[in-house]
Parts: structure tokens; sequence; C-alpha cells
């Protein structure tokens, strides 16, 4: 993304053409680009979000097996009243506007949304799909978050002796439990762990896993819930390190590699510098630059794909949720669900792009490498 | 003769193809992971490919091999005077009596208009009779069978210090055969198949979706990819701009959505969908090549030389594209790979087709994924999927250090 | 090799290397010997590819992975204390390392962490050494940087993509003495700068010199630049030295063709890689180098025992030796011109 939108950033106000040359006051006109800059992938990111929203607002709208004809149906033949009543029943329950066009109920439904309402749940009526959505996510973001991070950090610190020692027996076996947590899917992982450790040796139980926390305890700062929590999010967790990991690892690997070959690495073993020194400040940091961007970027990826892995070890998060309203047909809370892990997609994009800058200083001033 | 240098193609061809291939081969053999990989492609194709043509698919529900929870061996228990029941249609309109942990099998449901089901319990700790009961109805002929899950029956009522149970059971039950391992190499499952014949036929299907996913998808990225980047201007922004607009999309979740909204009738459909969904990563990657390659020395050579546009694509950019295009390919397969089976697994793609996918969905929905002596039943098609995800990235990572003349040249 | 005498600081002793690659045996370096003198300036000039660079890496001991020392020695003279550099131990050897001896590697654009302050890494330096006080290191820091005519306190606290080409190459021969290193090695150190800035880097670095007294070796393929810096110019072809002498001997009654081949050749600005239009041919193959004197395929003077004997580095007049068969010839034929 960096690299596609940065010129864009430049085409209108070219950068200083000497740097080195660079004063205060050619700082000014640079700060402005760089502002611009952010505006500019600020707008790209509401306008993606919009036109995501626009399509799964047509799409929920084409799934078939309306939940309001089912409902009705049922009082129909429950309570014999006519279809009608039956009808504005349902719809008054559920605060449908019968007579809105598509255009109107969209209209509608884009400036709730301005109000951060999206909506009531249509299974469960009276329901809000954001307290929905704040039920399930906080787990989700906690399982996939602490998946990511120790995975990437694993992944830096694996990579980087893989090049170090490019073709050893050790990169060897490196690469290739790479390419086993690469290919094979996360939920694939998970399915192995279930079968091996959990039913076959009986590690621990997997029936007593399920869901985000122990039944009966309730949720708050004490010892045994968060001993719970923890529990229950354990293999979730594995399962995404276990499948990430290998990316990092490669990833690192071929930044280390590269960066094993820049000059200043020589110069820096050159000038007697502690070993340490060299591999942590000169060689990690600059070859784990790359990757932080790719963090950034994965955690939409992450966060998608973990519906399969939560239905897998019926952990209670987003994923969960989503699949349930798509089996319910719940599009209220579905298009709820579509619409947030979008922003959560966007935003994290957005964050990779303005805050490569604090990383990097070469992109710090300039907004262009 | 105007024949005569198609003759020439037509003889040559083949044997220019071989010598590629050979080739191909033959550079491969250096990355050992990667020739494992590739071998190991080849052994897919052949069984899934190949084989089901000589194996045939085994659907038939079969007494004698029936295992509740797959693994635990069945025992019909009959009369000493009822020997002729040898499938389960005989049963049809009996009373037969369950004797299970888990409660009752799937399989029987068929027959449950005609088949009256007495349901004892194998430890009588939970509610209902246990399995003295059972062989007593059984001897007074309250109940016309006994179906025992257990792999244990045997030992547990043999060792018994009850001598009147172990009579009832010596007198009452002739154990079925219900043997794992040859001739059921991988065992059967819930309904008494062989296991094997099911992952011979359950592969091929999964593959061509997901060489049909990854070739779309491949095929639009190159294409537009392409043309992105020698178009340039309004082009080649437009495209971007779809491409990263697509990318902001979870597009799993797209997919799982859309799954709720059109009723996939086939598996190949589900393919294309799945390739009209995962180029826009791969339009990037591909845009980026292509631009790299333009500035390479060999293009502005031919370009200077004022060879042709069409010259230069054809001639001097794609075929330097070839291995990075494969490479992009085998990546956006397992993708596809990844993509399907993730929706069979949670229930929202055609189970019509007895894939692999089909096969862990109903290991986990019959149960038989917790039960440690049913694990072959979701355990093989796991594996299965697993090793040929690896093979793909291995035989996909050796291509792009044997081949890829980007890392050749920087190496 | 005779007894070392004080004011040597560095013998290299009949050093060989080769890289071992797929192709064979790269013999990039073939019994080299020469000694440095406290104060001394060298300048080892060649075409690229004969060797300098693989010379001054054994040096420091910061030869590529696959490079092999087969012979030879480097021994170090300081404070009447004598170490056998190719035996260091790894503490001894990062002690070595810009405490005493000191590399500005060619092509030095690229020789600063492009995520750390200029300080950053002057500290990073000096630490590595056990020098701990800051405000030392910046004192001394900002005297060097002024002494190579920066602007002390702003480059001090810049990052180096801040900085021109010129201004790095200055800042790296800063941060090069910045621990009063007793050899400072130079490789190309002008190379990629435009001639204005060549220029400058050349004063300064005779002004330091004058000033922090160390020895210096400088690599080039320029034999003007040699000329302004060096007391003793070596002649480096096909990975031997064929020439060594003071400037003045080798300026003004250069004994090998070779030399006298790169005097007569005039550097262009543009292309400063072919410098040697007058020298036809190009360098040899070192992985199979030619028998006898390496540099006869391509020398006019060349006689039937040149492609067979390989001339040994004799004693001409005073310290110039010369490797060739046929220096009277050369001689000769430069007072007919004349
Ligand atoms: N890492 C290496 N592996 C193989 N050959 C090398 C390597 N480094 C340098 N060489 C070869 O060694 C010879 C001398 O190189 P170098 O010392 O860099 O020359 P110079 O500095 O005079 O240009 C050249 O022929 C070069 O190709
Ligand atoms: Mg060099």
């Amino acid at each position: 993304m960096l690299h596609d939108q940065q010129p864009l950033a430049t085409d209108q106000q070219p950068p200083a053409p000497n740097l080195s040359l660079m004063t205060a006051r050619l700082y000014d006109p640079l700060l402005k680009v760089y502002r611009n800059y952010t505006a500019r992938v600020f707008l790209q990111a509401i306008i993606t979000i919009w036109v995501v929203m626009t399509l799964t607002f047509v799409l929920v709208r084409l799934m078939p097996g309306n939940p309001v004809d089912v409902l009705v149906e049922q009082i129909l033949t429950a309570e014999g009243i006519s279809y009608q009543e039956a009808y504005d029943r349902i719809a008054a329950s559920f605060n449908i506007d019968k007579d809105a066009t598509p255009l109107d109920q969209y209209l509608q439904w884009l400036g709730d949304l301005l109000r951060l309402d999206l909506g009531t749940s249509i299974t469960s009526p009276g329901t809000k799909v954001i307290d929905e959505i704040a039920r399930f996510l906080p787990w989700t973001v906690f399982a996939v978050g602490t998946g990511l991070l120790i995975s990437f950090v694993l992944g830096i610190f694996a990579g980087m002796p893989m090049a170090y020692y490019r073709g050893s027996k050790l990169d060897h076996i490196l690469s290739f439990f790479s390419s086993f947590s690469t290919g094979v899917p996360n939920y694939i992982w998970g399915l192995l762990i279930i079968i091996g450790p959990g039913i076959s040796w009986r590690w621990f139980d997997i029936g007593a896993l399920r869901g985000t926390y122990d039944v009966g305890l309730t949720p708050g700062v004490n010892a045994e819930f968060i001993l719970s929590a923890l529990e229950h999010a354990a293999l979730p967790v594995f399962t995404y390190i276990i499948a990430i990991l290998g990316t990092w690892m490669l990833s690192m690997k071929s930044s280390t590699t590269g960066v094993l070959n820049e000059d200043y690495v020589n110069v820096a073993e050159a000038r007697g510098l502690k070993e340490r020194t060299v591999i942590s400040s000169y060689v990690g940091r600059n070859a784990a630059l790359p990757l932080f961007t790719q963090l950034t970027i994965s955690i939409g990826f992450v966060l998608s794909s973990g519906v399969v892995v939560e239905e897998i070890f019926v952990y209670w998060g987003i994923g969960h949720l989503l699949f349930q309203s798509i089996t319910v047909r719940d599009y209220t809370t579905l298009q709820g669900v579509v619409l947030l892990l979008t922003a959560v997609i966007v935003f994290s994009n957005l964050f990779a792009d303005l805050t490569y800058g604090l990383l990097d200083p070469r992109v710090r001033v300039s907004g262009e490498k | 003769m105007a024949g005569s240098p198609m003759l020439k193609l037509l003889v040559s061809l083949p044997l220019d193809l071989l010598r590629g291939l050979y080739r191909f081969v033959h550079r491969l053999s250096t990355n050992k992971p990667g020739f494992v990989g590739f071998l190991g492609l080849l052994l897919y194709f052949f069984v899934t490919f190949i084989m089901p043509d000589f194996v045939e698919f085994d659907n038939e529900p079969k007494l004698d091999q029936i295992a509740g929870p797959i693994g635990s061996r069945i025992q019909l228990a009959v009369h000493r005077d009822n020997p002729q029941w040898d499938s389960l249609e005989a049963l049809a309109g009996k009373t037969v009596g369950v004797v299970d942990q888990t409660g009752g099998p799937s399989f029987i449901e068929p027959w449950r208009d005609t088949l009256a089901i007495e349901k004892y319990r194998w430890t009588s700790r939970r509610q209902g009779p246990g399995i003295p009961a059972a062989l007593t109805d059984l001897a007074n002929k309250e109940i016309d069978g006994l179906l025992i899950f257990s792999k244990t029956v045997n030992q547990v009522i043999v060792e018994q210090e009850d001598a009147e149970l172990r009579q009832l059971f010596q007198d009452n039950v002739i154990i079925s055969n219900s043997t794992l391992g040859p001739p059921h190499l991988l065992g059967t499952d819930t309904q008494g198949r062989d296991i094997a014949s099911h992952m011979v036929h359950g592969g091929q299907i999964l593959i061509l979706t997901a060489l049909i996913g990854g070739v779309i998808a491949t095929m639009i990225a190159l294409f537009f990819g392409s043309l992105s980047a020698l178009a340039g201007g309004f082009i080649d922004k437009f495209f971007t701009a779809l491409a990263n607009l697509f990318l902001a999309i979870p597009q799993f979740i797209l997919l799982v959505v859309l799954a709720g909204i059109i009723r996939f009738d086939s598996t190949l459909y589900l393919g294309v969908i799945i390739g009209l969904l995962i180029w826009p990563a791969l339009l990037r990657a591909i845009r980026a090549q292509v631009l790299s390659l333009r500035e390479r020395d060999f293009v502005e050579a031919a370009r200077s030389l004022g060879l042709s546009m069409n010259h230069i694509i054809f001639r001097e950019i794609l075929p330097n594209m070839s291995s990075y295009v494969l490479i992009n390919l085998i990546f956006s397969i397992t993708i596809a790979m990844y993509f399907q089976i993730g929706l069979v697994v949670l229930g929202l793609a055609p189970i019509s087709d007895y894939t692999w996918g089909v096969m862990i969905y109903f290991g986990r929905s019959r149960g038989t994924l917790y039960n440690p002596d049913g694990a072959s039943m979701a355990l093989s098609p796991v594996l299965a999927i697993a090793l040929f995800q690896v093979c793909l990235v291995l035989f996909a990572r050796a291509v792009e250090e044997v081949f890829d003349p980007r890392l050749r040249s920087a190496g | 090799m005779s007894a070392m005498s004080p004011e040597t600081i560095l013998r290299v002793d009949e050093l060989s290397i080769v890289y071992r690659t797929d192709r064979g045996d790269v013999r990039a370096t073939n019994d080299i010997s020469f000694d440095l003198k406290r104060g001394e300036a060298m300048a080892l000039i060649g075409e690229s590819g004969s060797g300098k660079t693989t010379i001054s890496l054994a040096l420091i001991r910061k030869l590529p992975k696959n490079a092999v020392v087969t012979s030879g020695q480097i021994l170090y003279q300081h404070d009447s204390n004598v170490q056998d550099v190719l035996g260091l131990s790894r503490r001894q050897l990062r002690s070595f390392r810009w405490n005493d001896c000191a590399m500005v590697f060619q092509g030095a654009q690229n020789a600063f962490n492009p995520v750390l302050k200029i300080r950053k890494q002057f500290e990073d330096t000096a630490r590595a050494h056990g020098w701990a006080d800051k405000t030392a290191i910046r004192k001394r820091a900002l005297s060097l940087l002024e002494l190579v005519r920066l602007d002390p306190e702003r480059v001090y606290d810049s990052f180096p993509h801040e900085l021109s080409g010129g201004m790095k190459q200055r800042t790296l021969l800063a941060l090069g003495v910045l621990l009063s290193p007793q050899v400072v090695i130079l490789d190309e150190p002008t190379t990629a700068l435009d001639i204005l800035t060549q220029r400058a880097i050349i004063d300064v670095l005779n002004d330091m010199q004058r000033k922090l007294q160390f020895s210096i070796i400088f690599i080039s393929h320029d034999l003007s630049l040699a000329a302004e810096m060096a007391d003793t110019v070596a002649t480096v072809y096909a990975g031997e030295i064929v020439e060594i002498g003071g400037v003045d001997e080798i300026f003004y009654r250069s004994l090998h063709p070779y030399t006298y081949g790169l005097l007569t050749s005039v550097p262009t600005l543009e292309h400063a890689q072919d410098v040697l239009q007058s020298i036809p041919g190009s360098p040899p193959n070192l992985i199979a180098p030619p028998s006898g004197c390496k540099f006869h395929p391509r020398c006019s003077f060349a006689s039937d025992q040149c492609q067979v004997d390989s001339p040994p580095l004799q004693l001409d007049i005073g310290s110039h030796l010369a490797a060739c068969w046929h220096k009277d010839r050369l001689l000769a034929s430069r007072k007919e011109d004349a």
C-alpha cells in the first residue's frame, strides 16, 4: 500500500530537490505534503468502508428465507389471526417500516450508522447489534491479538538465525517447518490439535474448553475468571500462532538476508561493535521494519479467517456471532459484523500507513522513501 | 506440402514438451524439499485422478462393519436361531436394542419407521437399563436383536464376575466381524463404509475446484495486472484502486455471506466464485512484477530497437514471468483450497459430493472427531488436505528458488 | 623477512588469499608483502578487480565467508608489542578493529544505519571500545566533525538520509578516527563523488593526517589522487604487487609497464572505471591466470621469457622494487619519448 500511494501524495507538491539542504525553511511544505497525504488516506479509508457497507446492505437483502416471513407463518398458525394482523405485530416488534422502499431503508440505515446505531437483532428482538458485537468481539480481539503478537515475536527470533545460517541444517529444518505452518490451513491445525492432544492423548478436555470461560463465573477482574479465560483461549491462540508463525519466519529470513548484505552491517562489524549490538540495533531493527507493516495489514486477514477456528473450538468470538447470524438469517447482525470487520481491516491498513514513519526515519519527514 | 510443417510441429511439440519437462524435473531435483513436494503432488494426482477408476466408492452401509462412534466395534447380538441376519435391511420391522455410550447412532435413522429401537446404555450410571438388562431382553425375545457399540464388550463381559451375565452373553450373542485394518486400510466410517475408498474418491473435486479458483484468479490478475502496468495512466489507477478496495473486504467473510445467499449447486461453481474473490492481492503482485520487468535492460533494449509492443509483451516480458506466474498460481490454489474447505467445514458449502471436506464435516457433526477410536474418519481427510497444501508450498518455494530469474540474478 | 623495525606498524608477509566459488578458486591475492611505517601514507593502485579490496579486508579480517587465507602473516606492532592479526581471538579482534585499525569501506554511501542518528552511531562505536562518557564522546565527535569541515552540531543530530553523499563520506572519516586508530584504511573513498567533493575529501584527509598522525592505506584506481596523498605507492595487478616505491620514484621513474600505463591513461570524469584506455585488453581471469608474468598478454614489451617465467619483485634503487624482466626497455623507451 505504502508504495502505491505515496507517489500520489508527492505528485502535487514535489519534495525538495536536495534533502541535504533541508532546513527549517523547507520543512513546512514537506509537512504539508505529509498532512495532505494523511487526509488522502483517511478519505480513501472512508470511501472503502462506505462501498463495502453498501455492498453488504444489498447482498444481505438478497438472502433467501426472510426471518419476518418465517415468524409471521408461526403466529398465523399458532393464533389463527389474519396475515395482516400477524405481519403488523411482527413488524412492530422488529421496528420495521413496512412502507419504506429499499432506497428509503438504505438511507435510513446510513443515517443510523452515522449515529453508530447498527440496529437491533432480527431473531432476538430487543438486542442491539452493537451490544452483541461488543459482547463477542473482545474475545476475538484477545485471541487473535495474542496469537499474532506471539507468532510475530517468535517469527522474528526464528527468522534471523535462518538468515544468519543460510543453507545450514537449522535453516533447512526451520524452512521445512515454515512450509507446514503456512501451507496447512489454520482450522486444519485446529482439527489436528483436537484429534491428537485433545482426544487421542487426552492432554486436556476439549469439551470443558468450549466457550470463552467456565460457566458460572462472573466476568471481572478476579484470578479465577482470568485464568479460566486464558485457559479457554489457549487452543485458538496456539492454533493462530502455529498457523501464522511460518509466514513471519520466512519474511524475517528474507528481510534479514537483505539487510545482512547491506554495507552498514559490514561497517558496524568493522567498527568492532559487540555482536549483540550489531544483531539487535543494526540487523534486527532494520530487518523487522517491513514486518511491522505486514503485521498491521495481516490483522484483518487473521480476524476473518478466525471464523472457522472459533467454530471448531466453539470459542465464542465474533466469528461465532457471524456464523450464528448466517444460520438464523439475522441480517442486521450480519451486516453489523461484516461492517465492523471491514472497518478493522481498513483502519489497520491506515494505521500501518500512518505509523510507518514513526519506525523508519526515512519516511518520517518526506512521506516518501 | 501444406501438411508438412504441421506434421513437424506435431512431432516436435511433444518432444519439446518432454524435453522441457525433463529439464524442469532435473533442475527441480537440486532442491530436495521441492522435489519431495513435486513427487507428493504426482502421488496426489495418481490417487485422486487415476485410482478412482479402479477403486469403487463404498456407499453401502454394512451391518457387519457398522460402528456407532467409529472404531468402536459393533457387536450384533442375535439369537442363535437367527443366523440369516446379515444386512441392515433384514432388521426392518424388528425390534432392535442398541447399546451405546453416546446414544443412538445416526445410521439407523433411515429405518426409523420400520425399526423399533430400544435404547440401552452401556453404563447404567446414566438413565436407561444397562447391558445386563439388554441381554436379558434378548434372551427373553423381547427384542429381536441387539447392537452393541464398544471396542471392549467381549472383554468386559467375559471378565465379569457375574456368571449369569457371562452365560447370557455366550448363549445369545454372535459377534459379527468388525475388524479395523485390512481389508479396510483406514477403517470404516459411521455407516460401516470403507474410508480408504472415500479418500480415493474425495480429493478429485476439491483439487479441481481449487485449480479452477486458482486459475481464474491468476488469469484475471495476469491479464489486468499486466494491462495495468503496461498501459499506466487512468487504467492503472483504476485497477489498482479496485484491487485495494477488494483487499479491504474480508474476503473469506464475504464468501461466507455469499454462501448464505447463493446455493452453490456444485462444488466447481464454488471454485469460480472463489476465483472471482481472491484475485486482488495477485493482481498487485503481478503488476509490480511487470513494472519491474519493464525497467529491465533487455526490455529497454527491445524497445530501443523499435520492436512492437506485442513482441515485447509476448517475447520479452511473459516468458520471464512464467515462473513467477506459476508460483502465484500455486499460492492461489492453496488459498482456494483454504476457502472452500473452510466453507465445507462450516457446513455452508454443498455436501452433495462426498469430498474430504465433507468427511471432516460429518466427522464433526457425527461426533467421531471426539472419539479416540474414531479418529480415522476425520483424521484421514485432515492429513490429506494438510499434506496436499504442504506439497504445494514446498513445490512453489522450490520453483521460486530454482527458477525465478529475479532471485537467481540476485543470488 | 628481516626483523621489524620499531617504525613499522603493519607488516604484510607473503599473504595469499583465494575465494572459493562454484567455478573454481579465485586467486585474489598472491604472495603479497609490504611494510607500513608509522605516519606513512601508502597508496594501493590498480584496476578494479585487481584485488585491492581483498588485501584491505584481510587487514581487519573482514573477508567474505568464501575467502580463505592460504598463506602468509599480518603483523601489527604497537607500543613495541607485536600482534599476529590473523591469530587474534574474537575479543582481541573486536578491540583491534577500529581502535587500532579503522576502515572506510568502498562505496560508503550506505555505511550508516539508516534508522539511527549519527550521534547514536558514534556513541555505539565508542561504547563498544569501553568509552562510556557521553559528553566526552560528544566533544570528541564534534571536534572531529569540525575537522572534516562539517557543521558539527547539525550533522551529529541528523539521520544518515539527511546528509548528502559527500557529507556522509566526511562523517565516516570523522567516525573512522574517533578512537585515534594507528592505521586508517580508505578503500576508494572518493569514487562516486563529484570532482569538487573529491578535492574536499582529499584536503580533509591530508589535514587530518597531519593533525592526528595516523598511517594510511589509500586504495584507488586513480593515480593522480594517490599522488596527492601518498608517500609510498604500490601497484597491484592480478592479485600481486608488481611495483612498489616512493611516490616520486613511481611517478618519474616507473619500472613496470603496467604502472606506466596507469600513469599515461587519462581518467575521465564520468567514467572513472575505464581509466585505462591506454592499456589494451582487460584484467586477467583470476581463476586461471596467464602463465609467467600475468601482465604479458597486455604488455607491449613482452618477450618469450615473460610468457614462461614470472618475474620476481626486485630491488632497483633505494626502496624501489618492481617485478619486470624488461625494466631497461621501458626506461629506454621513455627516454626516446622525451
Ligand atoms: N566474495 C567473492 N567471491 C568470489 N570472488 C570474489 C569475491 N570478492 C571479490 N572477488 C574477486 O576477487 C578479485 C579481486 O576483487 P577485489 O579485491 O574486490 O578487487 P578491487 O578492490 O581491486 O576492485 C576480483 O576478480 C573479484 O571478482
Ligand atoms: Mg575494490
